[in-house]
């Protein structure tokens, strides 16, 4: 007798099939890949920007409307202007890798950059 | 027959996907506090729930905070001995203060013998000269100005770091001299997060990454992908060329170990068209110009620190003979042409990526 008839082997493929879809489906619901910016005020986030290539406009939140955001076409976000004395913020420049940050904390606003795949390759935090 | 493989069939097919979901996945975690040390602190852990993770977040929200308030040089708190209590009272009487500003100090002076006096806390008369004018350089940009060297080298006349006087029997901290400041900026925020760090490794935590202002604490490793493999942490090292397309110039993959960085990254003032930072040089009163940055590892944050800012006030060879005789430490230079220099060392506790 042979190991495995054709029915059986028709059912192996379906069920391969089957995981291999939903492994794909499961991904692109689930994983969000691509970065994203995440904006905080006093630790609670308020907004959420995809950074992706292309489009570039400025932004900003209900609870700090003196500062504005950019969003650049490069794929990087920066704080373009801010009432705060120190500037420390603008200075940060652009961030457009997963670890970067930036805040102003005289706003208590915080900029973080995410990616939604995680590769845990990638910076824990970047510092300097 | 064709039943019974069916059957089998199916067994194994369920045993792979209980296999799959056997195991708690721990997720990444990561909380910011905005109202500490006037500036970032990040916290980023692997939890089983954000429960978990929220409260050690909390914990150590609640430490810092004491150091916080214990460490700070311009505000007052009820109830309160705090480095402003030394400073308020300086030529008048010794100030009973917390055993973690005694030893802040207490560390602060063995880290100035070791340094040669590149990092000295006592040099608060001359910091807020520097700071005034940067404030007002910043407001106005037009009319920014440096300092006058006159009234530099008059507040250099109290920096004298012997003029503290630290008696740990009374716990209480006097300055001999009416004109001279406590300024802790260089050291107390690494010590702070030596500080925490000890406290959470002895109540059992075993994986954390915490950064107050970027000095970072990296305790044990992560778990990668979230199950028991443990591998390092990456701290990206920025770079301090902010035109540069290359933002990052390197990732440090490391376990159980303290980086911090000392540059000019953010917080300087332009006159004239030239930049002038906040690290100043004890020797010569001005900003330091011989590097954009300086990054320092080691196992003791509070090292870490007050080592970045002194190797960041000397020259290369100087700082390269400091780094050699402090053991497991290792350091790299940033030249103000974007060259790195690395200890002779460096290799050893880390492991060094390109950044893009």
């Amino acid at each position: 007798m042979k190991f495995a008839k054709k029915t059986d082997m028709l059912i192996i493929a379906s069920i391969v099939l089957f995981c291999v879809v939903f492994w794909l489906v499961y991904r692109g619901v689930y994983a969000k890949p691509g970065k994203y910016a995440e904006i905080y005020h006093n630790s609670q986030q308020v907004k959420k920007v995809e950074l992706q290539s292309g489009s570039e406009y400025v932004f900003s939140v209900p609870q700090s409307p003196e500062v504005v955001f950019r969003v650049y076409s490069d794929g990087s976000i920066a704080f373009l202007s801010s009432d705060c004395p120190d500037k420390v913020c603008i200075r940060a420049g652009r961030l457009s890798r997963a670890g970067q940050y930036a805040a102003c904390l005289p706003n208590r606003l915080y900029i973080k950059i995410v990616s939604g795949d995680g590769d845990p390759g990638e910076a824990d935090i970047i510092i300097g | 027959m064709y039943i019974k493989r069916l059957t089998i069939l199916c067994l194994v097919f369920a045993l792979l996907v209980s296999v799959g979901c056997g195991k708690e996945k721990k997720r990444r975690y990561q909380a910011q506090f905005l109202t500490l040390f006037d500036t970032v602190t990040t916290i980023v852990g692997y939890s089983e729930s954000e429960e978990e993770f929220t409260r050690l977040a909390e914990l150590i929200r609640g430490e810092l905070e004491r150091y916080h308030e214990l460490y700070d040089i311009y505000n007052d708190y009820e109830g309160v001995n705090n480095i402003k209590t030394i400073n308020d009272s300086a030529g008048k009487a010794p100030v009973e203060v917390d055993e973690a500003v005694i030893s802040l100090l207490t560390f602060a002076k063995e880290q100035y013998r070791a340094t040669g006096g590149k990092v000295n806390v006592a040099m608060g008369s001359v910091l807020s000269v520097w700071h005034d004018y940067r404030e007002a350089g910043i407001e106005d940009p037009e009319n920014a100005e440096l300092p006058p060297p006159k009234l530099l080298r008059q507040a250099a006349e109290h920096i004298d770091i012997n003029d503290m006087i630290i008696d740990t029997g009374a716990s209480t901290v006097y300055l001999n001299d009416p004109l001279m400041r406590l300024d802790v900026g260089a050291v107390a925020k690494g010590y702070a997060v030596r500080r925490l760090a000890e406290y959470l490794n002895n109540m059992g935590v075993d994986s954390l990454l915490i950064s107050v202002g970027g000095n970072v604490a990296a305790i044990g490793g992560k778990p990668a992908g979230g199950y028991d493999k443990i591998t390092d942490w990456n701290i990206g090292v920025q770079n301090p060329d902010k035109e540069s397309p290359r933002s990052e110039l390197m990732t440090l993959a490391v376990s159980d170990r303290s980086v911090v960085s000392s540059g000019i990254y953010e917080r300087y003032y332009t006159v004239g068209g030239k930049y002038y930072h906040h690290i100043i040089d004890p020797a010569t009163l001005m900003p330091s110009t011989n590097f954009t940055a300086v990054t320092v590892i080691c196992p003791d944050s509070g090292a870490a620190d007050a080592l970045s800012t002194a190797i960041f006030n000397m020259s290369l060879e100087e700082g390269r003979g400091i780094i050699e005789s402090v053991p497991d430490t290792e350091a790299l230079w940033i030249l103000n042409d974007g060259t790195i220099e690395y200890s002779d060392g460096f290799k050893t506790p880390v492991s060094v990526r390109d950044g893009n």
